[in-house]
């Protein structure tokens, strides 16, 4: 793409109706395109796509050229075909909806996603509101605020061996591990976002007649929002990240629990499937459901006025 | 005036008079005192500390087989002589920082110069920034089982998961803070005659260091993290693998213990070394207009 390429294709445009239709089309789409999505966009998406192509056409020749034996990189022909292998016993779509013990790959995936679910189900309303009242009130937040922070000091992974002590291995532990993760984080992040509310409009709505729970409502959890989309996304990352350990140490299924047991059989190319596929789980809910919600939420409720 | 004045001092002094207890007045006042002395803050914390470990002893005294689900905290204190006099809690302990040390220090020095020369060239940073960004959501822990079958069980195994884990927040936070630098800055360094070498030196660096102080506390931070996972991974000799063992050989006191430990020393690393760097930096550097 040249510096001006649209100014010289629209100066060009006129003339060239009679020579060739074809040519014309694909200008105008290319025109049209540019001004759809922006050409800093394009530009941005080409660059940026250039080491992942590089990436891929490296791993793709190592098929050919065989730099590095496939026990230690599967072709990407092996690593597609490993998925295919754990559903080829799938009765279809209800079996995989169902979670049919013959649907191998989905239930792993399907595990780790709804263990996540469920501990932002369990998690986030528990550290929301333990914030909420401990940025409300001094006395909870001097009583609670040591320990949360002696809590989440203690990351995630190192409470691993207890939680198998106490829960066996399987779904409680990993639960476990998550929520360690998820309500302390919430906890700090909306204990923060309710504390840099204006003590303003907590006392205009109660001399307007709002009770207790009417400032909770309409004053800390809309004035913390912002904060708590943070935490949410921070919380919901690490939680991903001490899931697929919890589930490598004491999980008896799930992503990490496949990668792990994969490896111990030397089955290299699934190893790379699960890695991939964490990754890019990980990153499509960041790119698509977080940071959109967190944009959205601070265009809405961040700009609240502050009183200095 | 209810304050009661020293006998014979209240002369020869500018201070204020030593309130009462007694009164009401001189109550609020050694209050308000009492609330922002230090010793206050250390009062509070021990307050919870000894809450913490009352309800710790009443649970562990309620349930039916303490010493192998939560023992008392009296029986994790003596585990902790036996770990002693055993030496092995020093030398896990040391084994353990060692790592964590090392691999910091690598990925500072291998992480920060990367991203501010991939951060020089505005193409060039364009074209790395989507996969620094994609490495850096990978998680180092996610990638444990490829390093392990390429290296095998070796302490190589841990320290390439940890510079894996720490270098590319560092990283990422380096570029992007060099790409926050404002292009005016740049230009006007170098319309005074500036060398390239000075617009690293005085501008680029002093504006992305705000970021490469964030990337850091977090780099180090999932370092840690993968420091404990790696030796209960890989299983070489640190607190990690100490907690792991312990799992195993039905002591669950040295689990806590273990446990206790790693909560200290990251409390003590991030709040006093890693946060007030943090700060300070943003403190300094921060404040740029942009």
């Amino acid at each position: 793409m040249g510096a001006g390429a649209e100014m010289s294709i629209q100066s060009t445009g006129g003339p060239s109706v009679h020579s060739s239709d074809a040519a014309n089309f694909f200008q105008r789409a290319a025109i049209a395109v540019q001004r759809r999505i922006g050409r800093q966009r394009i530009r941005a998406f080409l660059l940026g796509s250039i080491p992942f192509v590089a990436i891929l056409s490296i791993w793709f020749l190592n098929d050919i050229f065989v730099w590095r034996q496939t026990y230690e990189i599967p072709s990407m022909k092996a690593v597609v075909k490993s998925f295919f292998h754990l559903q080829r016993n799938c009765p279809g779509i209800i079996g995989l909806l169902t979670m049919d013990r013959a649907c191998g790959m989905t239930n792993h995936i399907f595990d780790s996603i709804s263990r996540m679910l469920l501990a932002a189900v369990i998690g986030l309303p528990v550290g929301i509101g333990l914030g909420v009242l401990a940025g409300m009130n001094r006395t909870i937040s001097k009583l609670v605020e040591p320990i949360a922070i002696f809590f989440n000091s203690i990351s995630g992974i190192a409470w691993i061996p207890l939680a198998i002590v106490w829960f066996g291995i399987g779904w409680m532990t990993t639960l476990f591990i998550i929520l360690n993760t998820v309500v302390w984080l919430m906890f700090f992040n909306a204990m923060l976002g309710v504390r840099s509310i204006a003590k303003v409009y907590e006392q205009s709505v109660a001399t307007m007649g709002g009770s207790r729970w009417n400032i909770i409502t309409d004053v800390y959890l809309p004035g913390a929002m912002p904060s708590i989309m943070t935490g949410l996304r921070m919380s919901m990352g690490f939680g991903w990240r001490a899931l697929i350990a919890a589930e490598m140490i004491g999980g008896d299924s799930g992503l990490g629990f496949m990668i792990f047991s994969a490896a111990a059989e030397f089955r290299i190319e699934l190893v790379f499937l699960g890695v991939i596929l964490i990754s890019l789980i990980w990153m499509a809910t960041d790119r698509f459901l977080f940071v959109p919600l967190e944009r959205w939420t601070v265009e809405r409720w961040g700009l609240v006025w502050k009183p200095s | 005036m209810s304050y009661v004045a020293k006998p014979g001092g209240a002369s020869s002094t500018k201070r204020a008079p030593k309130p009462s207890l007694l009164s009401r007045e001189g109550l609020h006042i050694f209050l308000a005192r009492w609330r922002h002395s230090g010793f206050a803050y250390v009062f509070n914390i021990l307050l919870t500390v000894v809450i913490a470990l009352t309800i710790w002893s009443l649970i562990s005294s309620l349930i039916t087989n303490p010493g192998r689900y939560l023992p008392s905290p009296f029986v994790v204190a003596l585990s902790s002589v036996d770990v002693f006099y055993k030496g092995l809690l020093p030398a896990y302990y040391g084994n353990t920082l060692t790592r964590l040390v090392l691999g910091s220090i690598l990925g500072l020095s291998l992480g920060v110069p990367f991203g501010l020369l991939l951060g020089l060239n505005r193409t060039v940073s364009d074209m790395f920034y989507p996969i620094m960004n994609f490495f850096q959501s990978v998680s180092g822990i996610a990638i444990f089982p490829i390093i392990m079958i390429w290296w095998g069980n070796s302490e190589k195994t841990v320290f390439i998961v940890i510079l894996y884990t720490c270098f590319f927040p560092i990283a990422f936070n380096a570029l992007s803070g060099v790409r926050g630098v404002p292009l005016t800055y740049v230009n006007a360094a170098l319309t005074l005659g500036a060398s390239p070498f000075q617009v690293v030196k005085d501008v680029l660096l002093p504006g992305a260091m705000p970021n490469i102080a964030t990337g850091t506390r977090l780099g180090i931070g999932f370092a840690w993290r993968a420091v404990i996972a790696g030796e209960m991974l890989v299983g070489r000799e640190g607190l990690g693998w100490m907690i792991f063992t312990a799992r195993s050989a039905d002591l669950t006191a040295q689990i806590i213990l273990g446990m206790v430990t790693i909560g200290v020393t990251w409390i003590i690393l991030d709040h006093y070394l890693l946060r007030p760097f943090e700060r300070s930096t943003i403190e300094k550097w921060g404040l740029v207009l942009r």
